[in-house]
């Protein structure tokens, strides 16, 4: 630590810590409305069909039921990028997808009517693999990407979105390598972060055009602009920003339960409510994108990467909203990792029909690079380099440049990780563990240690605006306007802790508005790790602006300039004479003084997060065990530490390092239906099989704000898996390029399954 | 012969039962102010009394979040029928605290003091897992901990913070049986 | 869930009557936790019209040896088989087979019987009715079997008939080791059934009249030591990828009994006759019980995806008669030993070294 703060780099109590522990805390599905309908979704029992006719006389005579809608019936909205899905389309692309909407007075009602809806299909051919759907002649699922290969690029990104990584002499680089690997890998288990509160909405819609949504979402002021698209930019949107039980980059792709909530209450005039089932959750809500890459690249003995080039292709499912996104900065953050002059990699993203990928925390980069480091994992294994003295060599140094998401080149004026990552591999033991590729690092009888590293970060921590007021009170309280949801990151407080350290004013003298966009100014919301250093700054600025207000208000009332002045607990002081002071009441009853704040979009710094794992894997079994976790970061200055290690400790969580180990979405390649949508079959990390996870963390202060601090949170989960893979190829002596490394996949390597399969169909 | 038997055995028009002290009478029936058979004990706590504290996530008995004191044991009230609960003592998360004081159980309090949770959807489950854990071994092994919070479902992983919390007051004698 | 009669029984004969009235249409209710997965997901054809509670029947929760056999009644929570001193001591498999179940919040409520009937968890026969409709199948009487061609990593490697679902049940491997007899009630008469032959292909013996009443064991008197192994991708909440339990009592080192019992590799718990066989009179070491294992497997006939179950299994198999503990069959030496299972090192670092703060972008 550089500097000493009040509060800053303190552990203080989460500001919401009571309602949590006593169930106060009031999540979506736990406020109460009257005359509040139920609503429920018919999903189809097909992956690729054709509406020919349905027929819902029967479900709106059962009593209890207010309306049914199905594609005829509702306004010709769209979303997805590009714009060309249709809310509720005659066409259904994937087992689950929608085919009607239900309001009733009890979800069950809702629920049994579904099952009065009777639809004919006209079946379709579905696809369900990228290279398969991209061939000639395969099922199309939209008339307007033939192919089946998505419009490249985002608007949101603007003009020149970043679609692919070209620059240099990828065939002078190749002449300049001293090795070349090449292959394809992937990493296409498409797991789910499931947080524990499912996607929901609750709509109540006036006459003629506004609607207001509660919602559950980490960015509940998007939703406003995100809806009003998909609405055909006629509709006003409020949002009312609930707490949010989880979300991992998930539930901003909740434009379907949102915009069923509003048909439903649209045709009814009453409050609706749809909460997904968990299953639905599972099943038809969001995926990480599936991730293929065939790739080649050239590297000198020393570790330099003298060019990249290949194909990387993205599965997004039945329709893109964020994909492009994703590979935009998927395509950033691959430099990052590599500083190469010469690259060749192209890009796309293709549609099949399964339910749909997108947001997710680790945003393209985790995708990205689960394929791309098993290449260069080949590579180094010919030049026997240690992976550690890689990544610090590799990794983005101050001065160093890259393309980022919008397609302009910035350049790097962060901090060198190199001392984090050093600090983490002494912790971790690298150097005495690391006995060469493909070496366990321990052996005894049937079992065999192996270790790995990751490595994983973006330049997106100051992506996006954000906007706050702070207003300061006569009774000497800070309000802080910013339309941030609580979705466990403690960032509500954290911005607090920054207003109530710019002000002085203890904690419990701060607060803030509710997440309604109504009363708020802009926020993007956190994403990319952007909370600490974009909302922060300008949560920040506008406390600064507001101090700076406050002290002109009362400067002439002490007879001193302004910056002669200090305020403390709400005292207003001088400098140098203490003594002569008055209290923020001094600007009268009758008066408030509100700053404003506004952080404009800076890709110039970057954060890294590095793990180290360790892993015991039985040879007999097959099963690997997850030891420990190094995790090792550097970023900037600690604003809360607690909630700096949950955030650290969430690598194993949400489809991070268990991504590949035992998470997995399961999925019927003929039948196009997910088998495990249930807390059964999809795997999570259980109390009984803890880890030990150390958590090294530099504060070397950096350029960002006036706490000169950076956001890590959302790259915890990425580093992981890649080196789950590292780790377990190490310690049996044979690659495992696939996740997750499951018994059958380990005892498949080791030559180990025996005798030969009954062969299918009769039996 | 056998009819006659079965007519000795009508559906129930009534079930009571404890919730946090107090007791509660329903009628059992298909009105909206009724419970009905099919219903769980979470939806009666959560939608008929309004105690939105136990939470849903798979509603499906495999994730912990619903979880409630019966008779002091835990157990998954999305797996429980209301009407199945006639003479049983239910306690849920607005229970622990001291009814009389308000002060929260020293569990609730080490949570807090050990920011034990994150997004705190599972918090409430996790908690009543260690309550019952602490009600039966007032002084566990971390083993133990582990072992009585293994069905309790976290995403963001606050495992870890959970269990610093729970042996901060384990076998401190602070911990009152509920 | 959807609506239905709701009935207390308060003797068995009320249950049983109340299942003759419906007709095969009505349910036993204990501890719910498999019941209200089927219902709640609404995966078979029928919906059952009546729930019977039969928690409401007094006298069928106990643990007690008497005239040669161990009775545990239908009713006994999963929870007190596990903790039972007398099964701890000397029913250890089946104490362990309890234990092994699901979570604790579960085990407080699941019942011995329960676990026995639950049905299979095969994930196209369970595929819930609201993502599109349940899948058809064989075990449905509607469909073909499509785990046959699609995702069969965790059905049976033996045995299977038109349905590969494995079984699911933990306590029927501790059960079938014992050589235990369900005692069931009917209408009209009560019978026996032993837990070895209860499980078929496409369901179990019971008839939808009939109620598990009684558990029964012939007592163990001679020491022998007992083990389960259950391999699962995670220790709580997972089902069985295979389980194996085995009892072996030794007389001057040689083997004088040997019993072997298999879970999840087939419709029902599976007694593996030839490698008890084999080990009879032979030392059991390391050879012999891989010997076992391979034996044990014999008969397997994978499908396309679950042959590596037949390694697990014959390695649990020798582990189990060699009394290792299935986690931790040799502790690797190790430099490190976390004496914390988790820490947060916040470390000093040089002062700010200085870089520009103009943002610094430009096109290329």
């Amino acid at each position: 630590m550089s500097e000493e703060y009040r509060f800053i780099g303190k552990s203080t109590r989460r500001k919401d810590a009571t309602e949590i522990v006593t169930g106060a805390t009031r999540y979506l599905n736990d406020i109460k409305f009257t005359d509040l309908l139920h609503g429920k979704v018919l999903r189809s029992p097909h992956p690729h069909a054709i509406i020919k006719r349905i027929d819902s006389s029967r479900a709106e005579q059962l009593p209890g039921v207010k309306a049914v809608l199905a594609w005829e019936d509702v306004p010709d909205w769209k979303a997805g990028t590009p714009r060309i899905l249709r809310v509720l389309d005659r066409k259904v692309r994937f087992v689950g997808d929608v085919v009607a909407l239900v309001a009733a007075t009890s979800e069950e009602i809702a629920r049994q009517a579904c099952g009065l809806i009777d639809v004919e299909y006209e079946i379709l051919p579905a696809v369900f693999d990228m290279e398969e759907a991209m061939k000639p002649g395969a099922p199309q699922l939209y008339d307007e990407l033939p192919g089946n290969i998505v419009t490249p690029g985002t608007p949101a990104f603007g003009p020149h979105s970043l679609k692919e990584v070209v620059m240099g002499d990828v065939e002078q680089g190749f002449r300049e390598a001293d090795v070349i690997s090449e292959g394809t890998f992937g990493y296409e288990n498409i797991p789910n972060p499931i947080p524990p509160e499912p996607p929901g909405a609750v709509a109540l819609w006036e006459e003629p055009n506004r609607v207001t949504l509660w919602v559950s979402n980490q960015a509940s002021y998007l939703d406003k602009i995100l809806m009003f698209h998909v609405f055909g930019k006629k509709v006003e949107v409020r949002t009312h920003g609930m707490a949010c039980g989880g979300s991992f980059g998930t539930k901003i792709m909740s434009w379907p339960v949102q915009t069923y909530a509003t048909l439903l209450s649209k045709a009814t005039g009453r409050p609706v409510k749809v909460v997904f089932s968990k299953e639905e959750h599972i099943a038809a809500f969001v995926l990480r994108p599936g991730s293929r890459m065939q790739a080649k690249v050239g590297m000198k003995r020393d570790g330099t990467v003298t060019a990249v080039s290949g194909r990387w292709l993205v599965d997004t499912g039945y329709y893109s909203s964020t994909t492009q996104a994703q590979v935009a900065v998927g395509c950033g953050e691959i430099q990052l990792m590599t500083r190469c002059a010469n690259w060749d990699l192209k890009t796309d993203i293709v549609c099949t029909n399964r339910n749909a990928s997108g947001c997710v925390r680790g945003f393209g980069g985790q995708e990205l690079k689960c394929s791309f480091i098993p290449l260069l994992c080949q590579a180094m294994e010919q030049i026997n380099l240690d992976p550690v003295e890689f990544i610090k060599k590799n990794y983005v140094k101050p001065g160093d440049g890259y393309f980022w998401r919008d397609g302009a080149w910035y350049t790097y004026r962060g901090v060198d990780y190199t001392d984090a990552i050093e600090r983490g591999a002494k912790l971790f033991g690298w150097k005495e563990k690391w006995q060469g590729w493909l070496k366990p690092s321990a052996v005894a009888g049937v079992k065999r240690r192996g270790i790995g590293v990751g490595v994983h970060g973006n330049a997106d921590i100051g992506e996006d605006s954000s906007e706050a007021w702070v207003r300061l009170n006569p009774d000497g309280t800070a309000l802080l306007y910013s339309c941030i949801t609580e979705h466990g990151t403690g960032q509500r407080s954290n911005y607090l802790k920054m207003v109530a350290e710019v002000l002085q004013l203890p904690m419990e003298r701060v607060s803030i508005t509710p997440a309604d966009s109504l009363i708020n100014p802009f926020e993007y919301g956190p994403f990319g790790s952007r909370g600490t250093y974009a909302i922060g700054s300008a949560a920040i600025a506008a406390a600064e602006d507001a101090r700076r207000q406050i002290l002109e208000l009362v400067a002439p009332r002490l007879g001193v300039k302004a910056e002669e002045l200090e305020t403390v607990d709400g005292l207003i002081f001088v400098k140098d004479n203490p003594g002569k002071s008055i209290k923020w009441g001094a600007m009268g009853y009758d008066r408030t003084v509100m700053g404003y704040g506004r952080f404009d979009p800076d890709f110039t710094l970057a954060n890294c997060m590095t793990t180290f794992v360790e892993v015991e894997v039985d040879t007999e079994t097959g099963k690997v065990d997850l030891l420990r976790v190094v995790n090792t970061t550097d970023v900037g200055q600690i604003i809360d530490p607690p909630g700096l290690e949950g955030q650290l400790n969430g690598c194993l969580g949400s489809s991070g390092i268990d991504s590949a180990l035992f998470e997995e979405t399961t999925f019927d390649m003929t039948t196009g239906h997910i088998l495990n949508p249930n807390l059964i079959d999809y795997k999570w990390r259980t109390f009984s099989e803890l880890p030990s996870i150390d958590n090294v963390v530099l504060e070397t202060p950096v350029a960002s704000h006036r706490f000169k601090a950076i956001g890590v949170g959302e790259v915890a989960t990425s580093p992981g898996p890649m080196a789950i893979l590292m780790a377990v190829s190490n310690a049996i002596g044979v690659w495992l390029h696939e996740y997750p490394a499951t018994p059958e996949r380990v005892l498949k390597a080791l030559g180990k399954i025996p005798g030969k399969a009954r062969s299918g169909g009769a039996a | 012969m056998v009819a006659a038997k079965v007519k000795s055995v009508f559906p129930a028009k009534r079930v009571s039962f404890h919730v946090n002290g107090t007791c509660v009478e329903l009628d059992i029936g298909s009105q909206p102010h009724q419970v009905e058979t099919s219903h769980t004990l979470a939806h009666t706590l959560r939608e008929t009394l309004g105690l939105t504290g136990t939470k849903v996530t798979c509603d499906n008995g495999a994730c912990g979040s619903c979880t409630v004191l019966m008779d002091g044991t835990a157990i998954l009230s999305c797996m429980t029928l209301t009407v199945e609960c006639h003479g049983r003592s239910i306690t849920t998360i607005e229970g622990l605290q001291d009814p009389d004081t308000g002060r929260l159980d020293p569990l609730q309090q080490s949570f807090i003091d050990h920011t034990a949770f994150q997004c705190g959807f599972c918090t409430p489950g996790m908690i009543l897992s260690a309550k019952a854990l602490l009600n039966e071994t007032p002084s566990p092994a971390e083993e133990e901990v582990k072992e009585a919070l293994s069905g309790n479902f976290c995403r963001c992983i606050s495992h870890y913070q959970v269990l610093r919390a729970v042996m901060a007051v384990a076998g401190s004698g602070e911990v009152k049986h509920v | 869930m959807r609506p239905f009669t709701h009935i207390n029984a308060r003797t068995i004969r009320q249950a049983v009557s109340a299942l003759a009235k419906f007709d095969g249409n009505a349910r036993l209710n204990a501890g719910g936790t498999d019941l209200f997965g089927i219902l709640k997901d609404e995966f078979l054809p029928a919906y059952p019209e009546a729930i019977v509670n039969i928690k409401t029947v007094t006298g069928l929760d106990y643990i007690r040896e008497d005239k040669g056999l161990l009775r545990i009644g239908a009713l006994t929570r999963l929870a007190d088989i596990a903790k039972s001193p007398l099964l701890r001591e000397r029913y250890g498999a089946l104490a362990e087979t309890a234990h092994a179940v699901a979570s604790p919040q579960i085990r407080n409520v699941a019942t011995l019987a329960g676990n026995l009937c639950q049905d299979v968890r095969c994930c196209y026969y369970r595929y819930p009715h609201h993502i599109g409709g349940p899948i058809a199948c064989a075990r449905k009487g509607n469909g073909p079997c499509l785990a046959v061609k699609g995702d069969n990593r965790n059905h049976a490697v033996m045995g299977g008939r038109r349905c590969f679902a494995a079984c699911p049940s933990d306590t029927a491997v501790a059960l079938t080791l014992y050589d235990a007899q369900l005692l069931a009630v009917g209408p009209t008469a009560e019978r026996r059934i032993a837990v070895r032959d209860f499980y078929t292909p496409l369901g179990n013996q019971l008839n939808n009249d009939e109620m598990v009443k009684e558990i029964q064991i012939p007592v163990i008197t001679e020491p022998a030591q007992q083990s389960f192994l259950k391999f699962t991708l995670r220790k709580p909440i997972d089902f069985a990828i295979v389980s194996v339990a085995a009892l072996v009592a030794t007389k001057d080192g040689i083997c004088a009994e040997a019993r072997i019992a298999l879970g999840a590799v087939a419709p029902g718990a599976v007694r593996a006759v030839t490698a008890e066989e084999f080990l009879r009179g032979r030392a059991i070491n390391d050879e012999t019980a891989a010997q076992a294992g391979v034996l044990a497997l014999a008969d397997a006939r994978p499908l396309s995806r679950n042959a590596y179950k037949i390694q697990i299994a014959q390695t649990l198999v020798a582990r189990a008669l060699l009394g290792q503990d299935s986690a931790t069959v040799v502790n690797v030496s190790h430099a490190y030993d976390p004496t914390e299972l988790s820490t947060f090192h916040r470390c000093s670092s040089p002062a700010s070294q200085g870089y520009a703060t103009v943002v610094d972008s430009e096109h290329r």
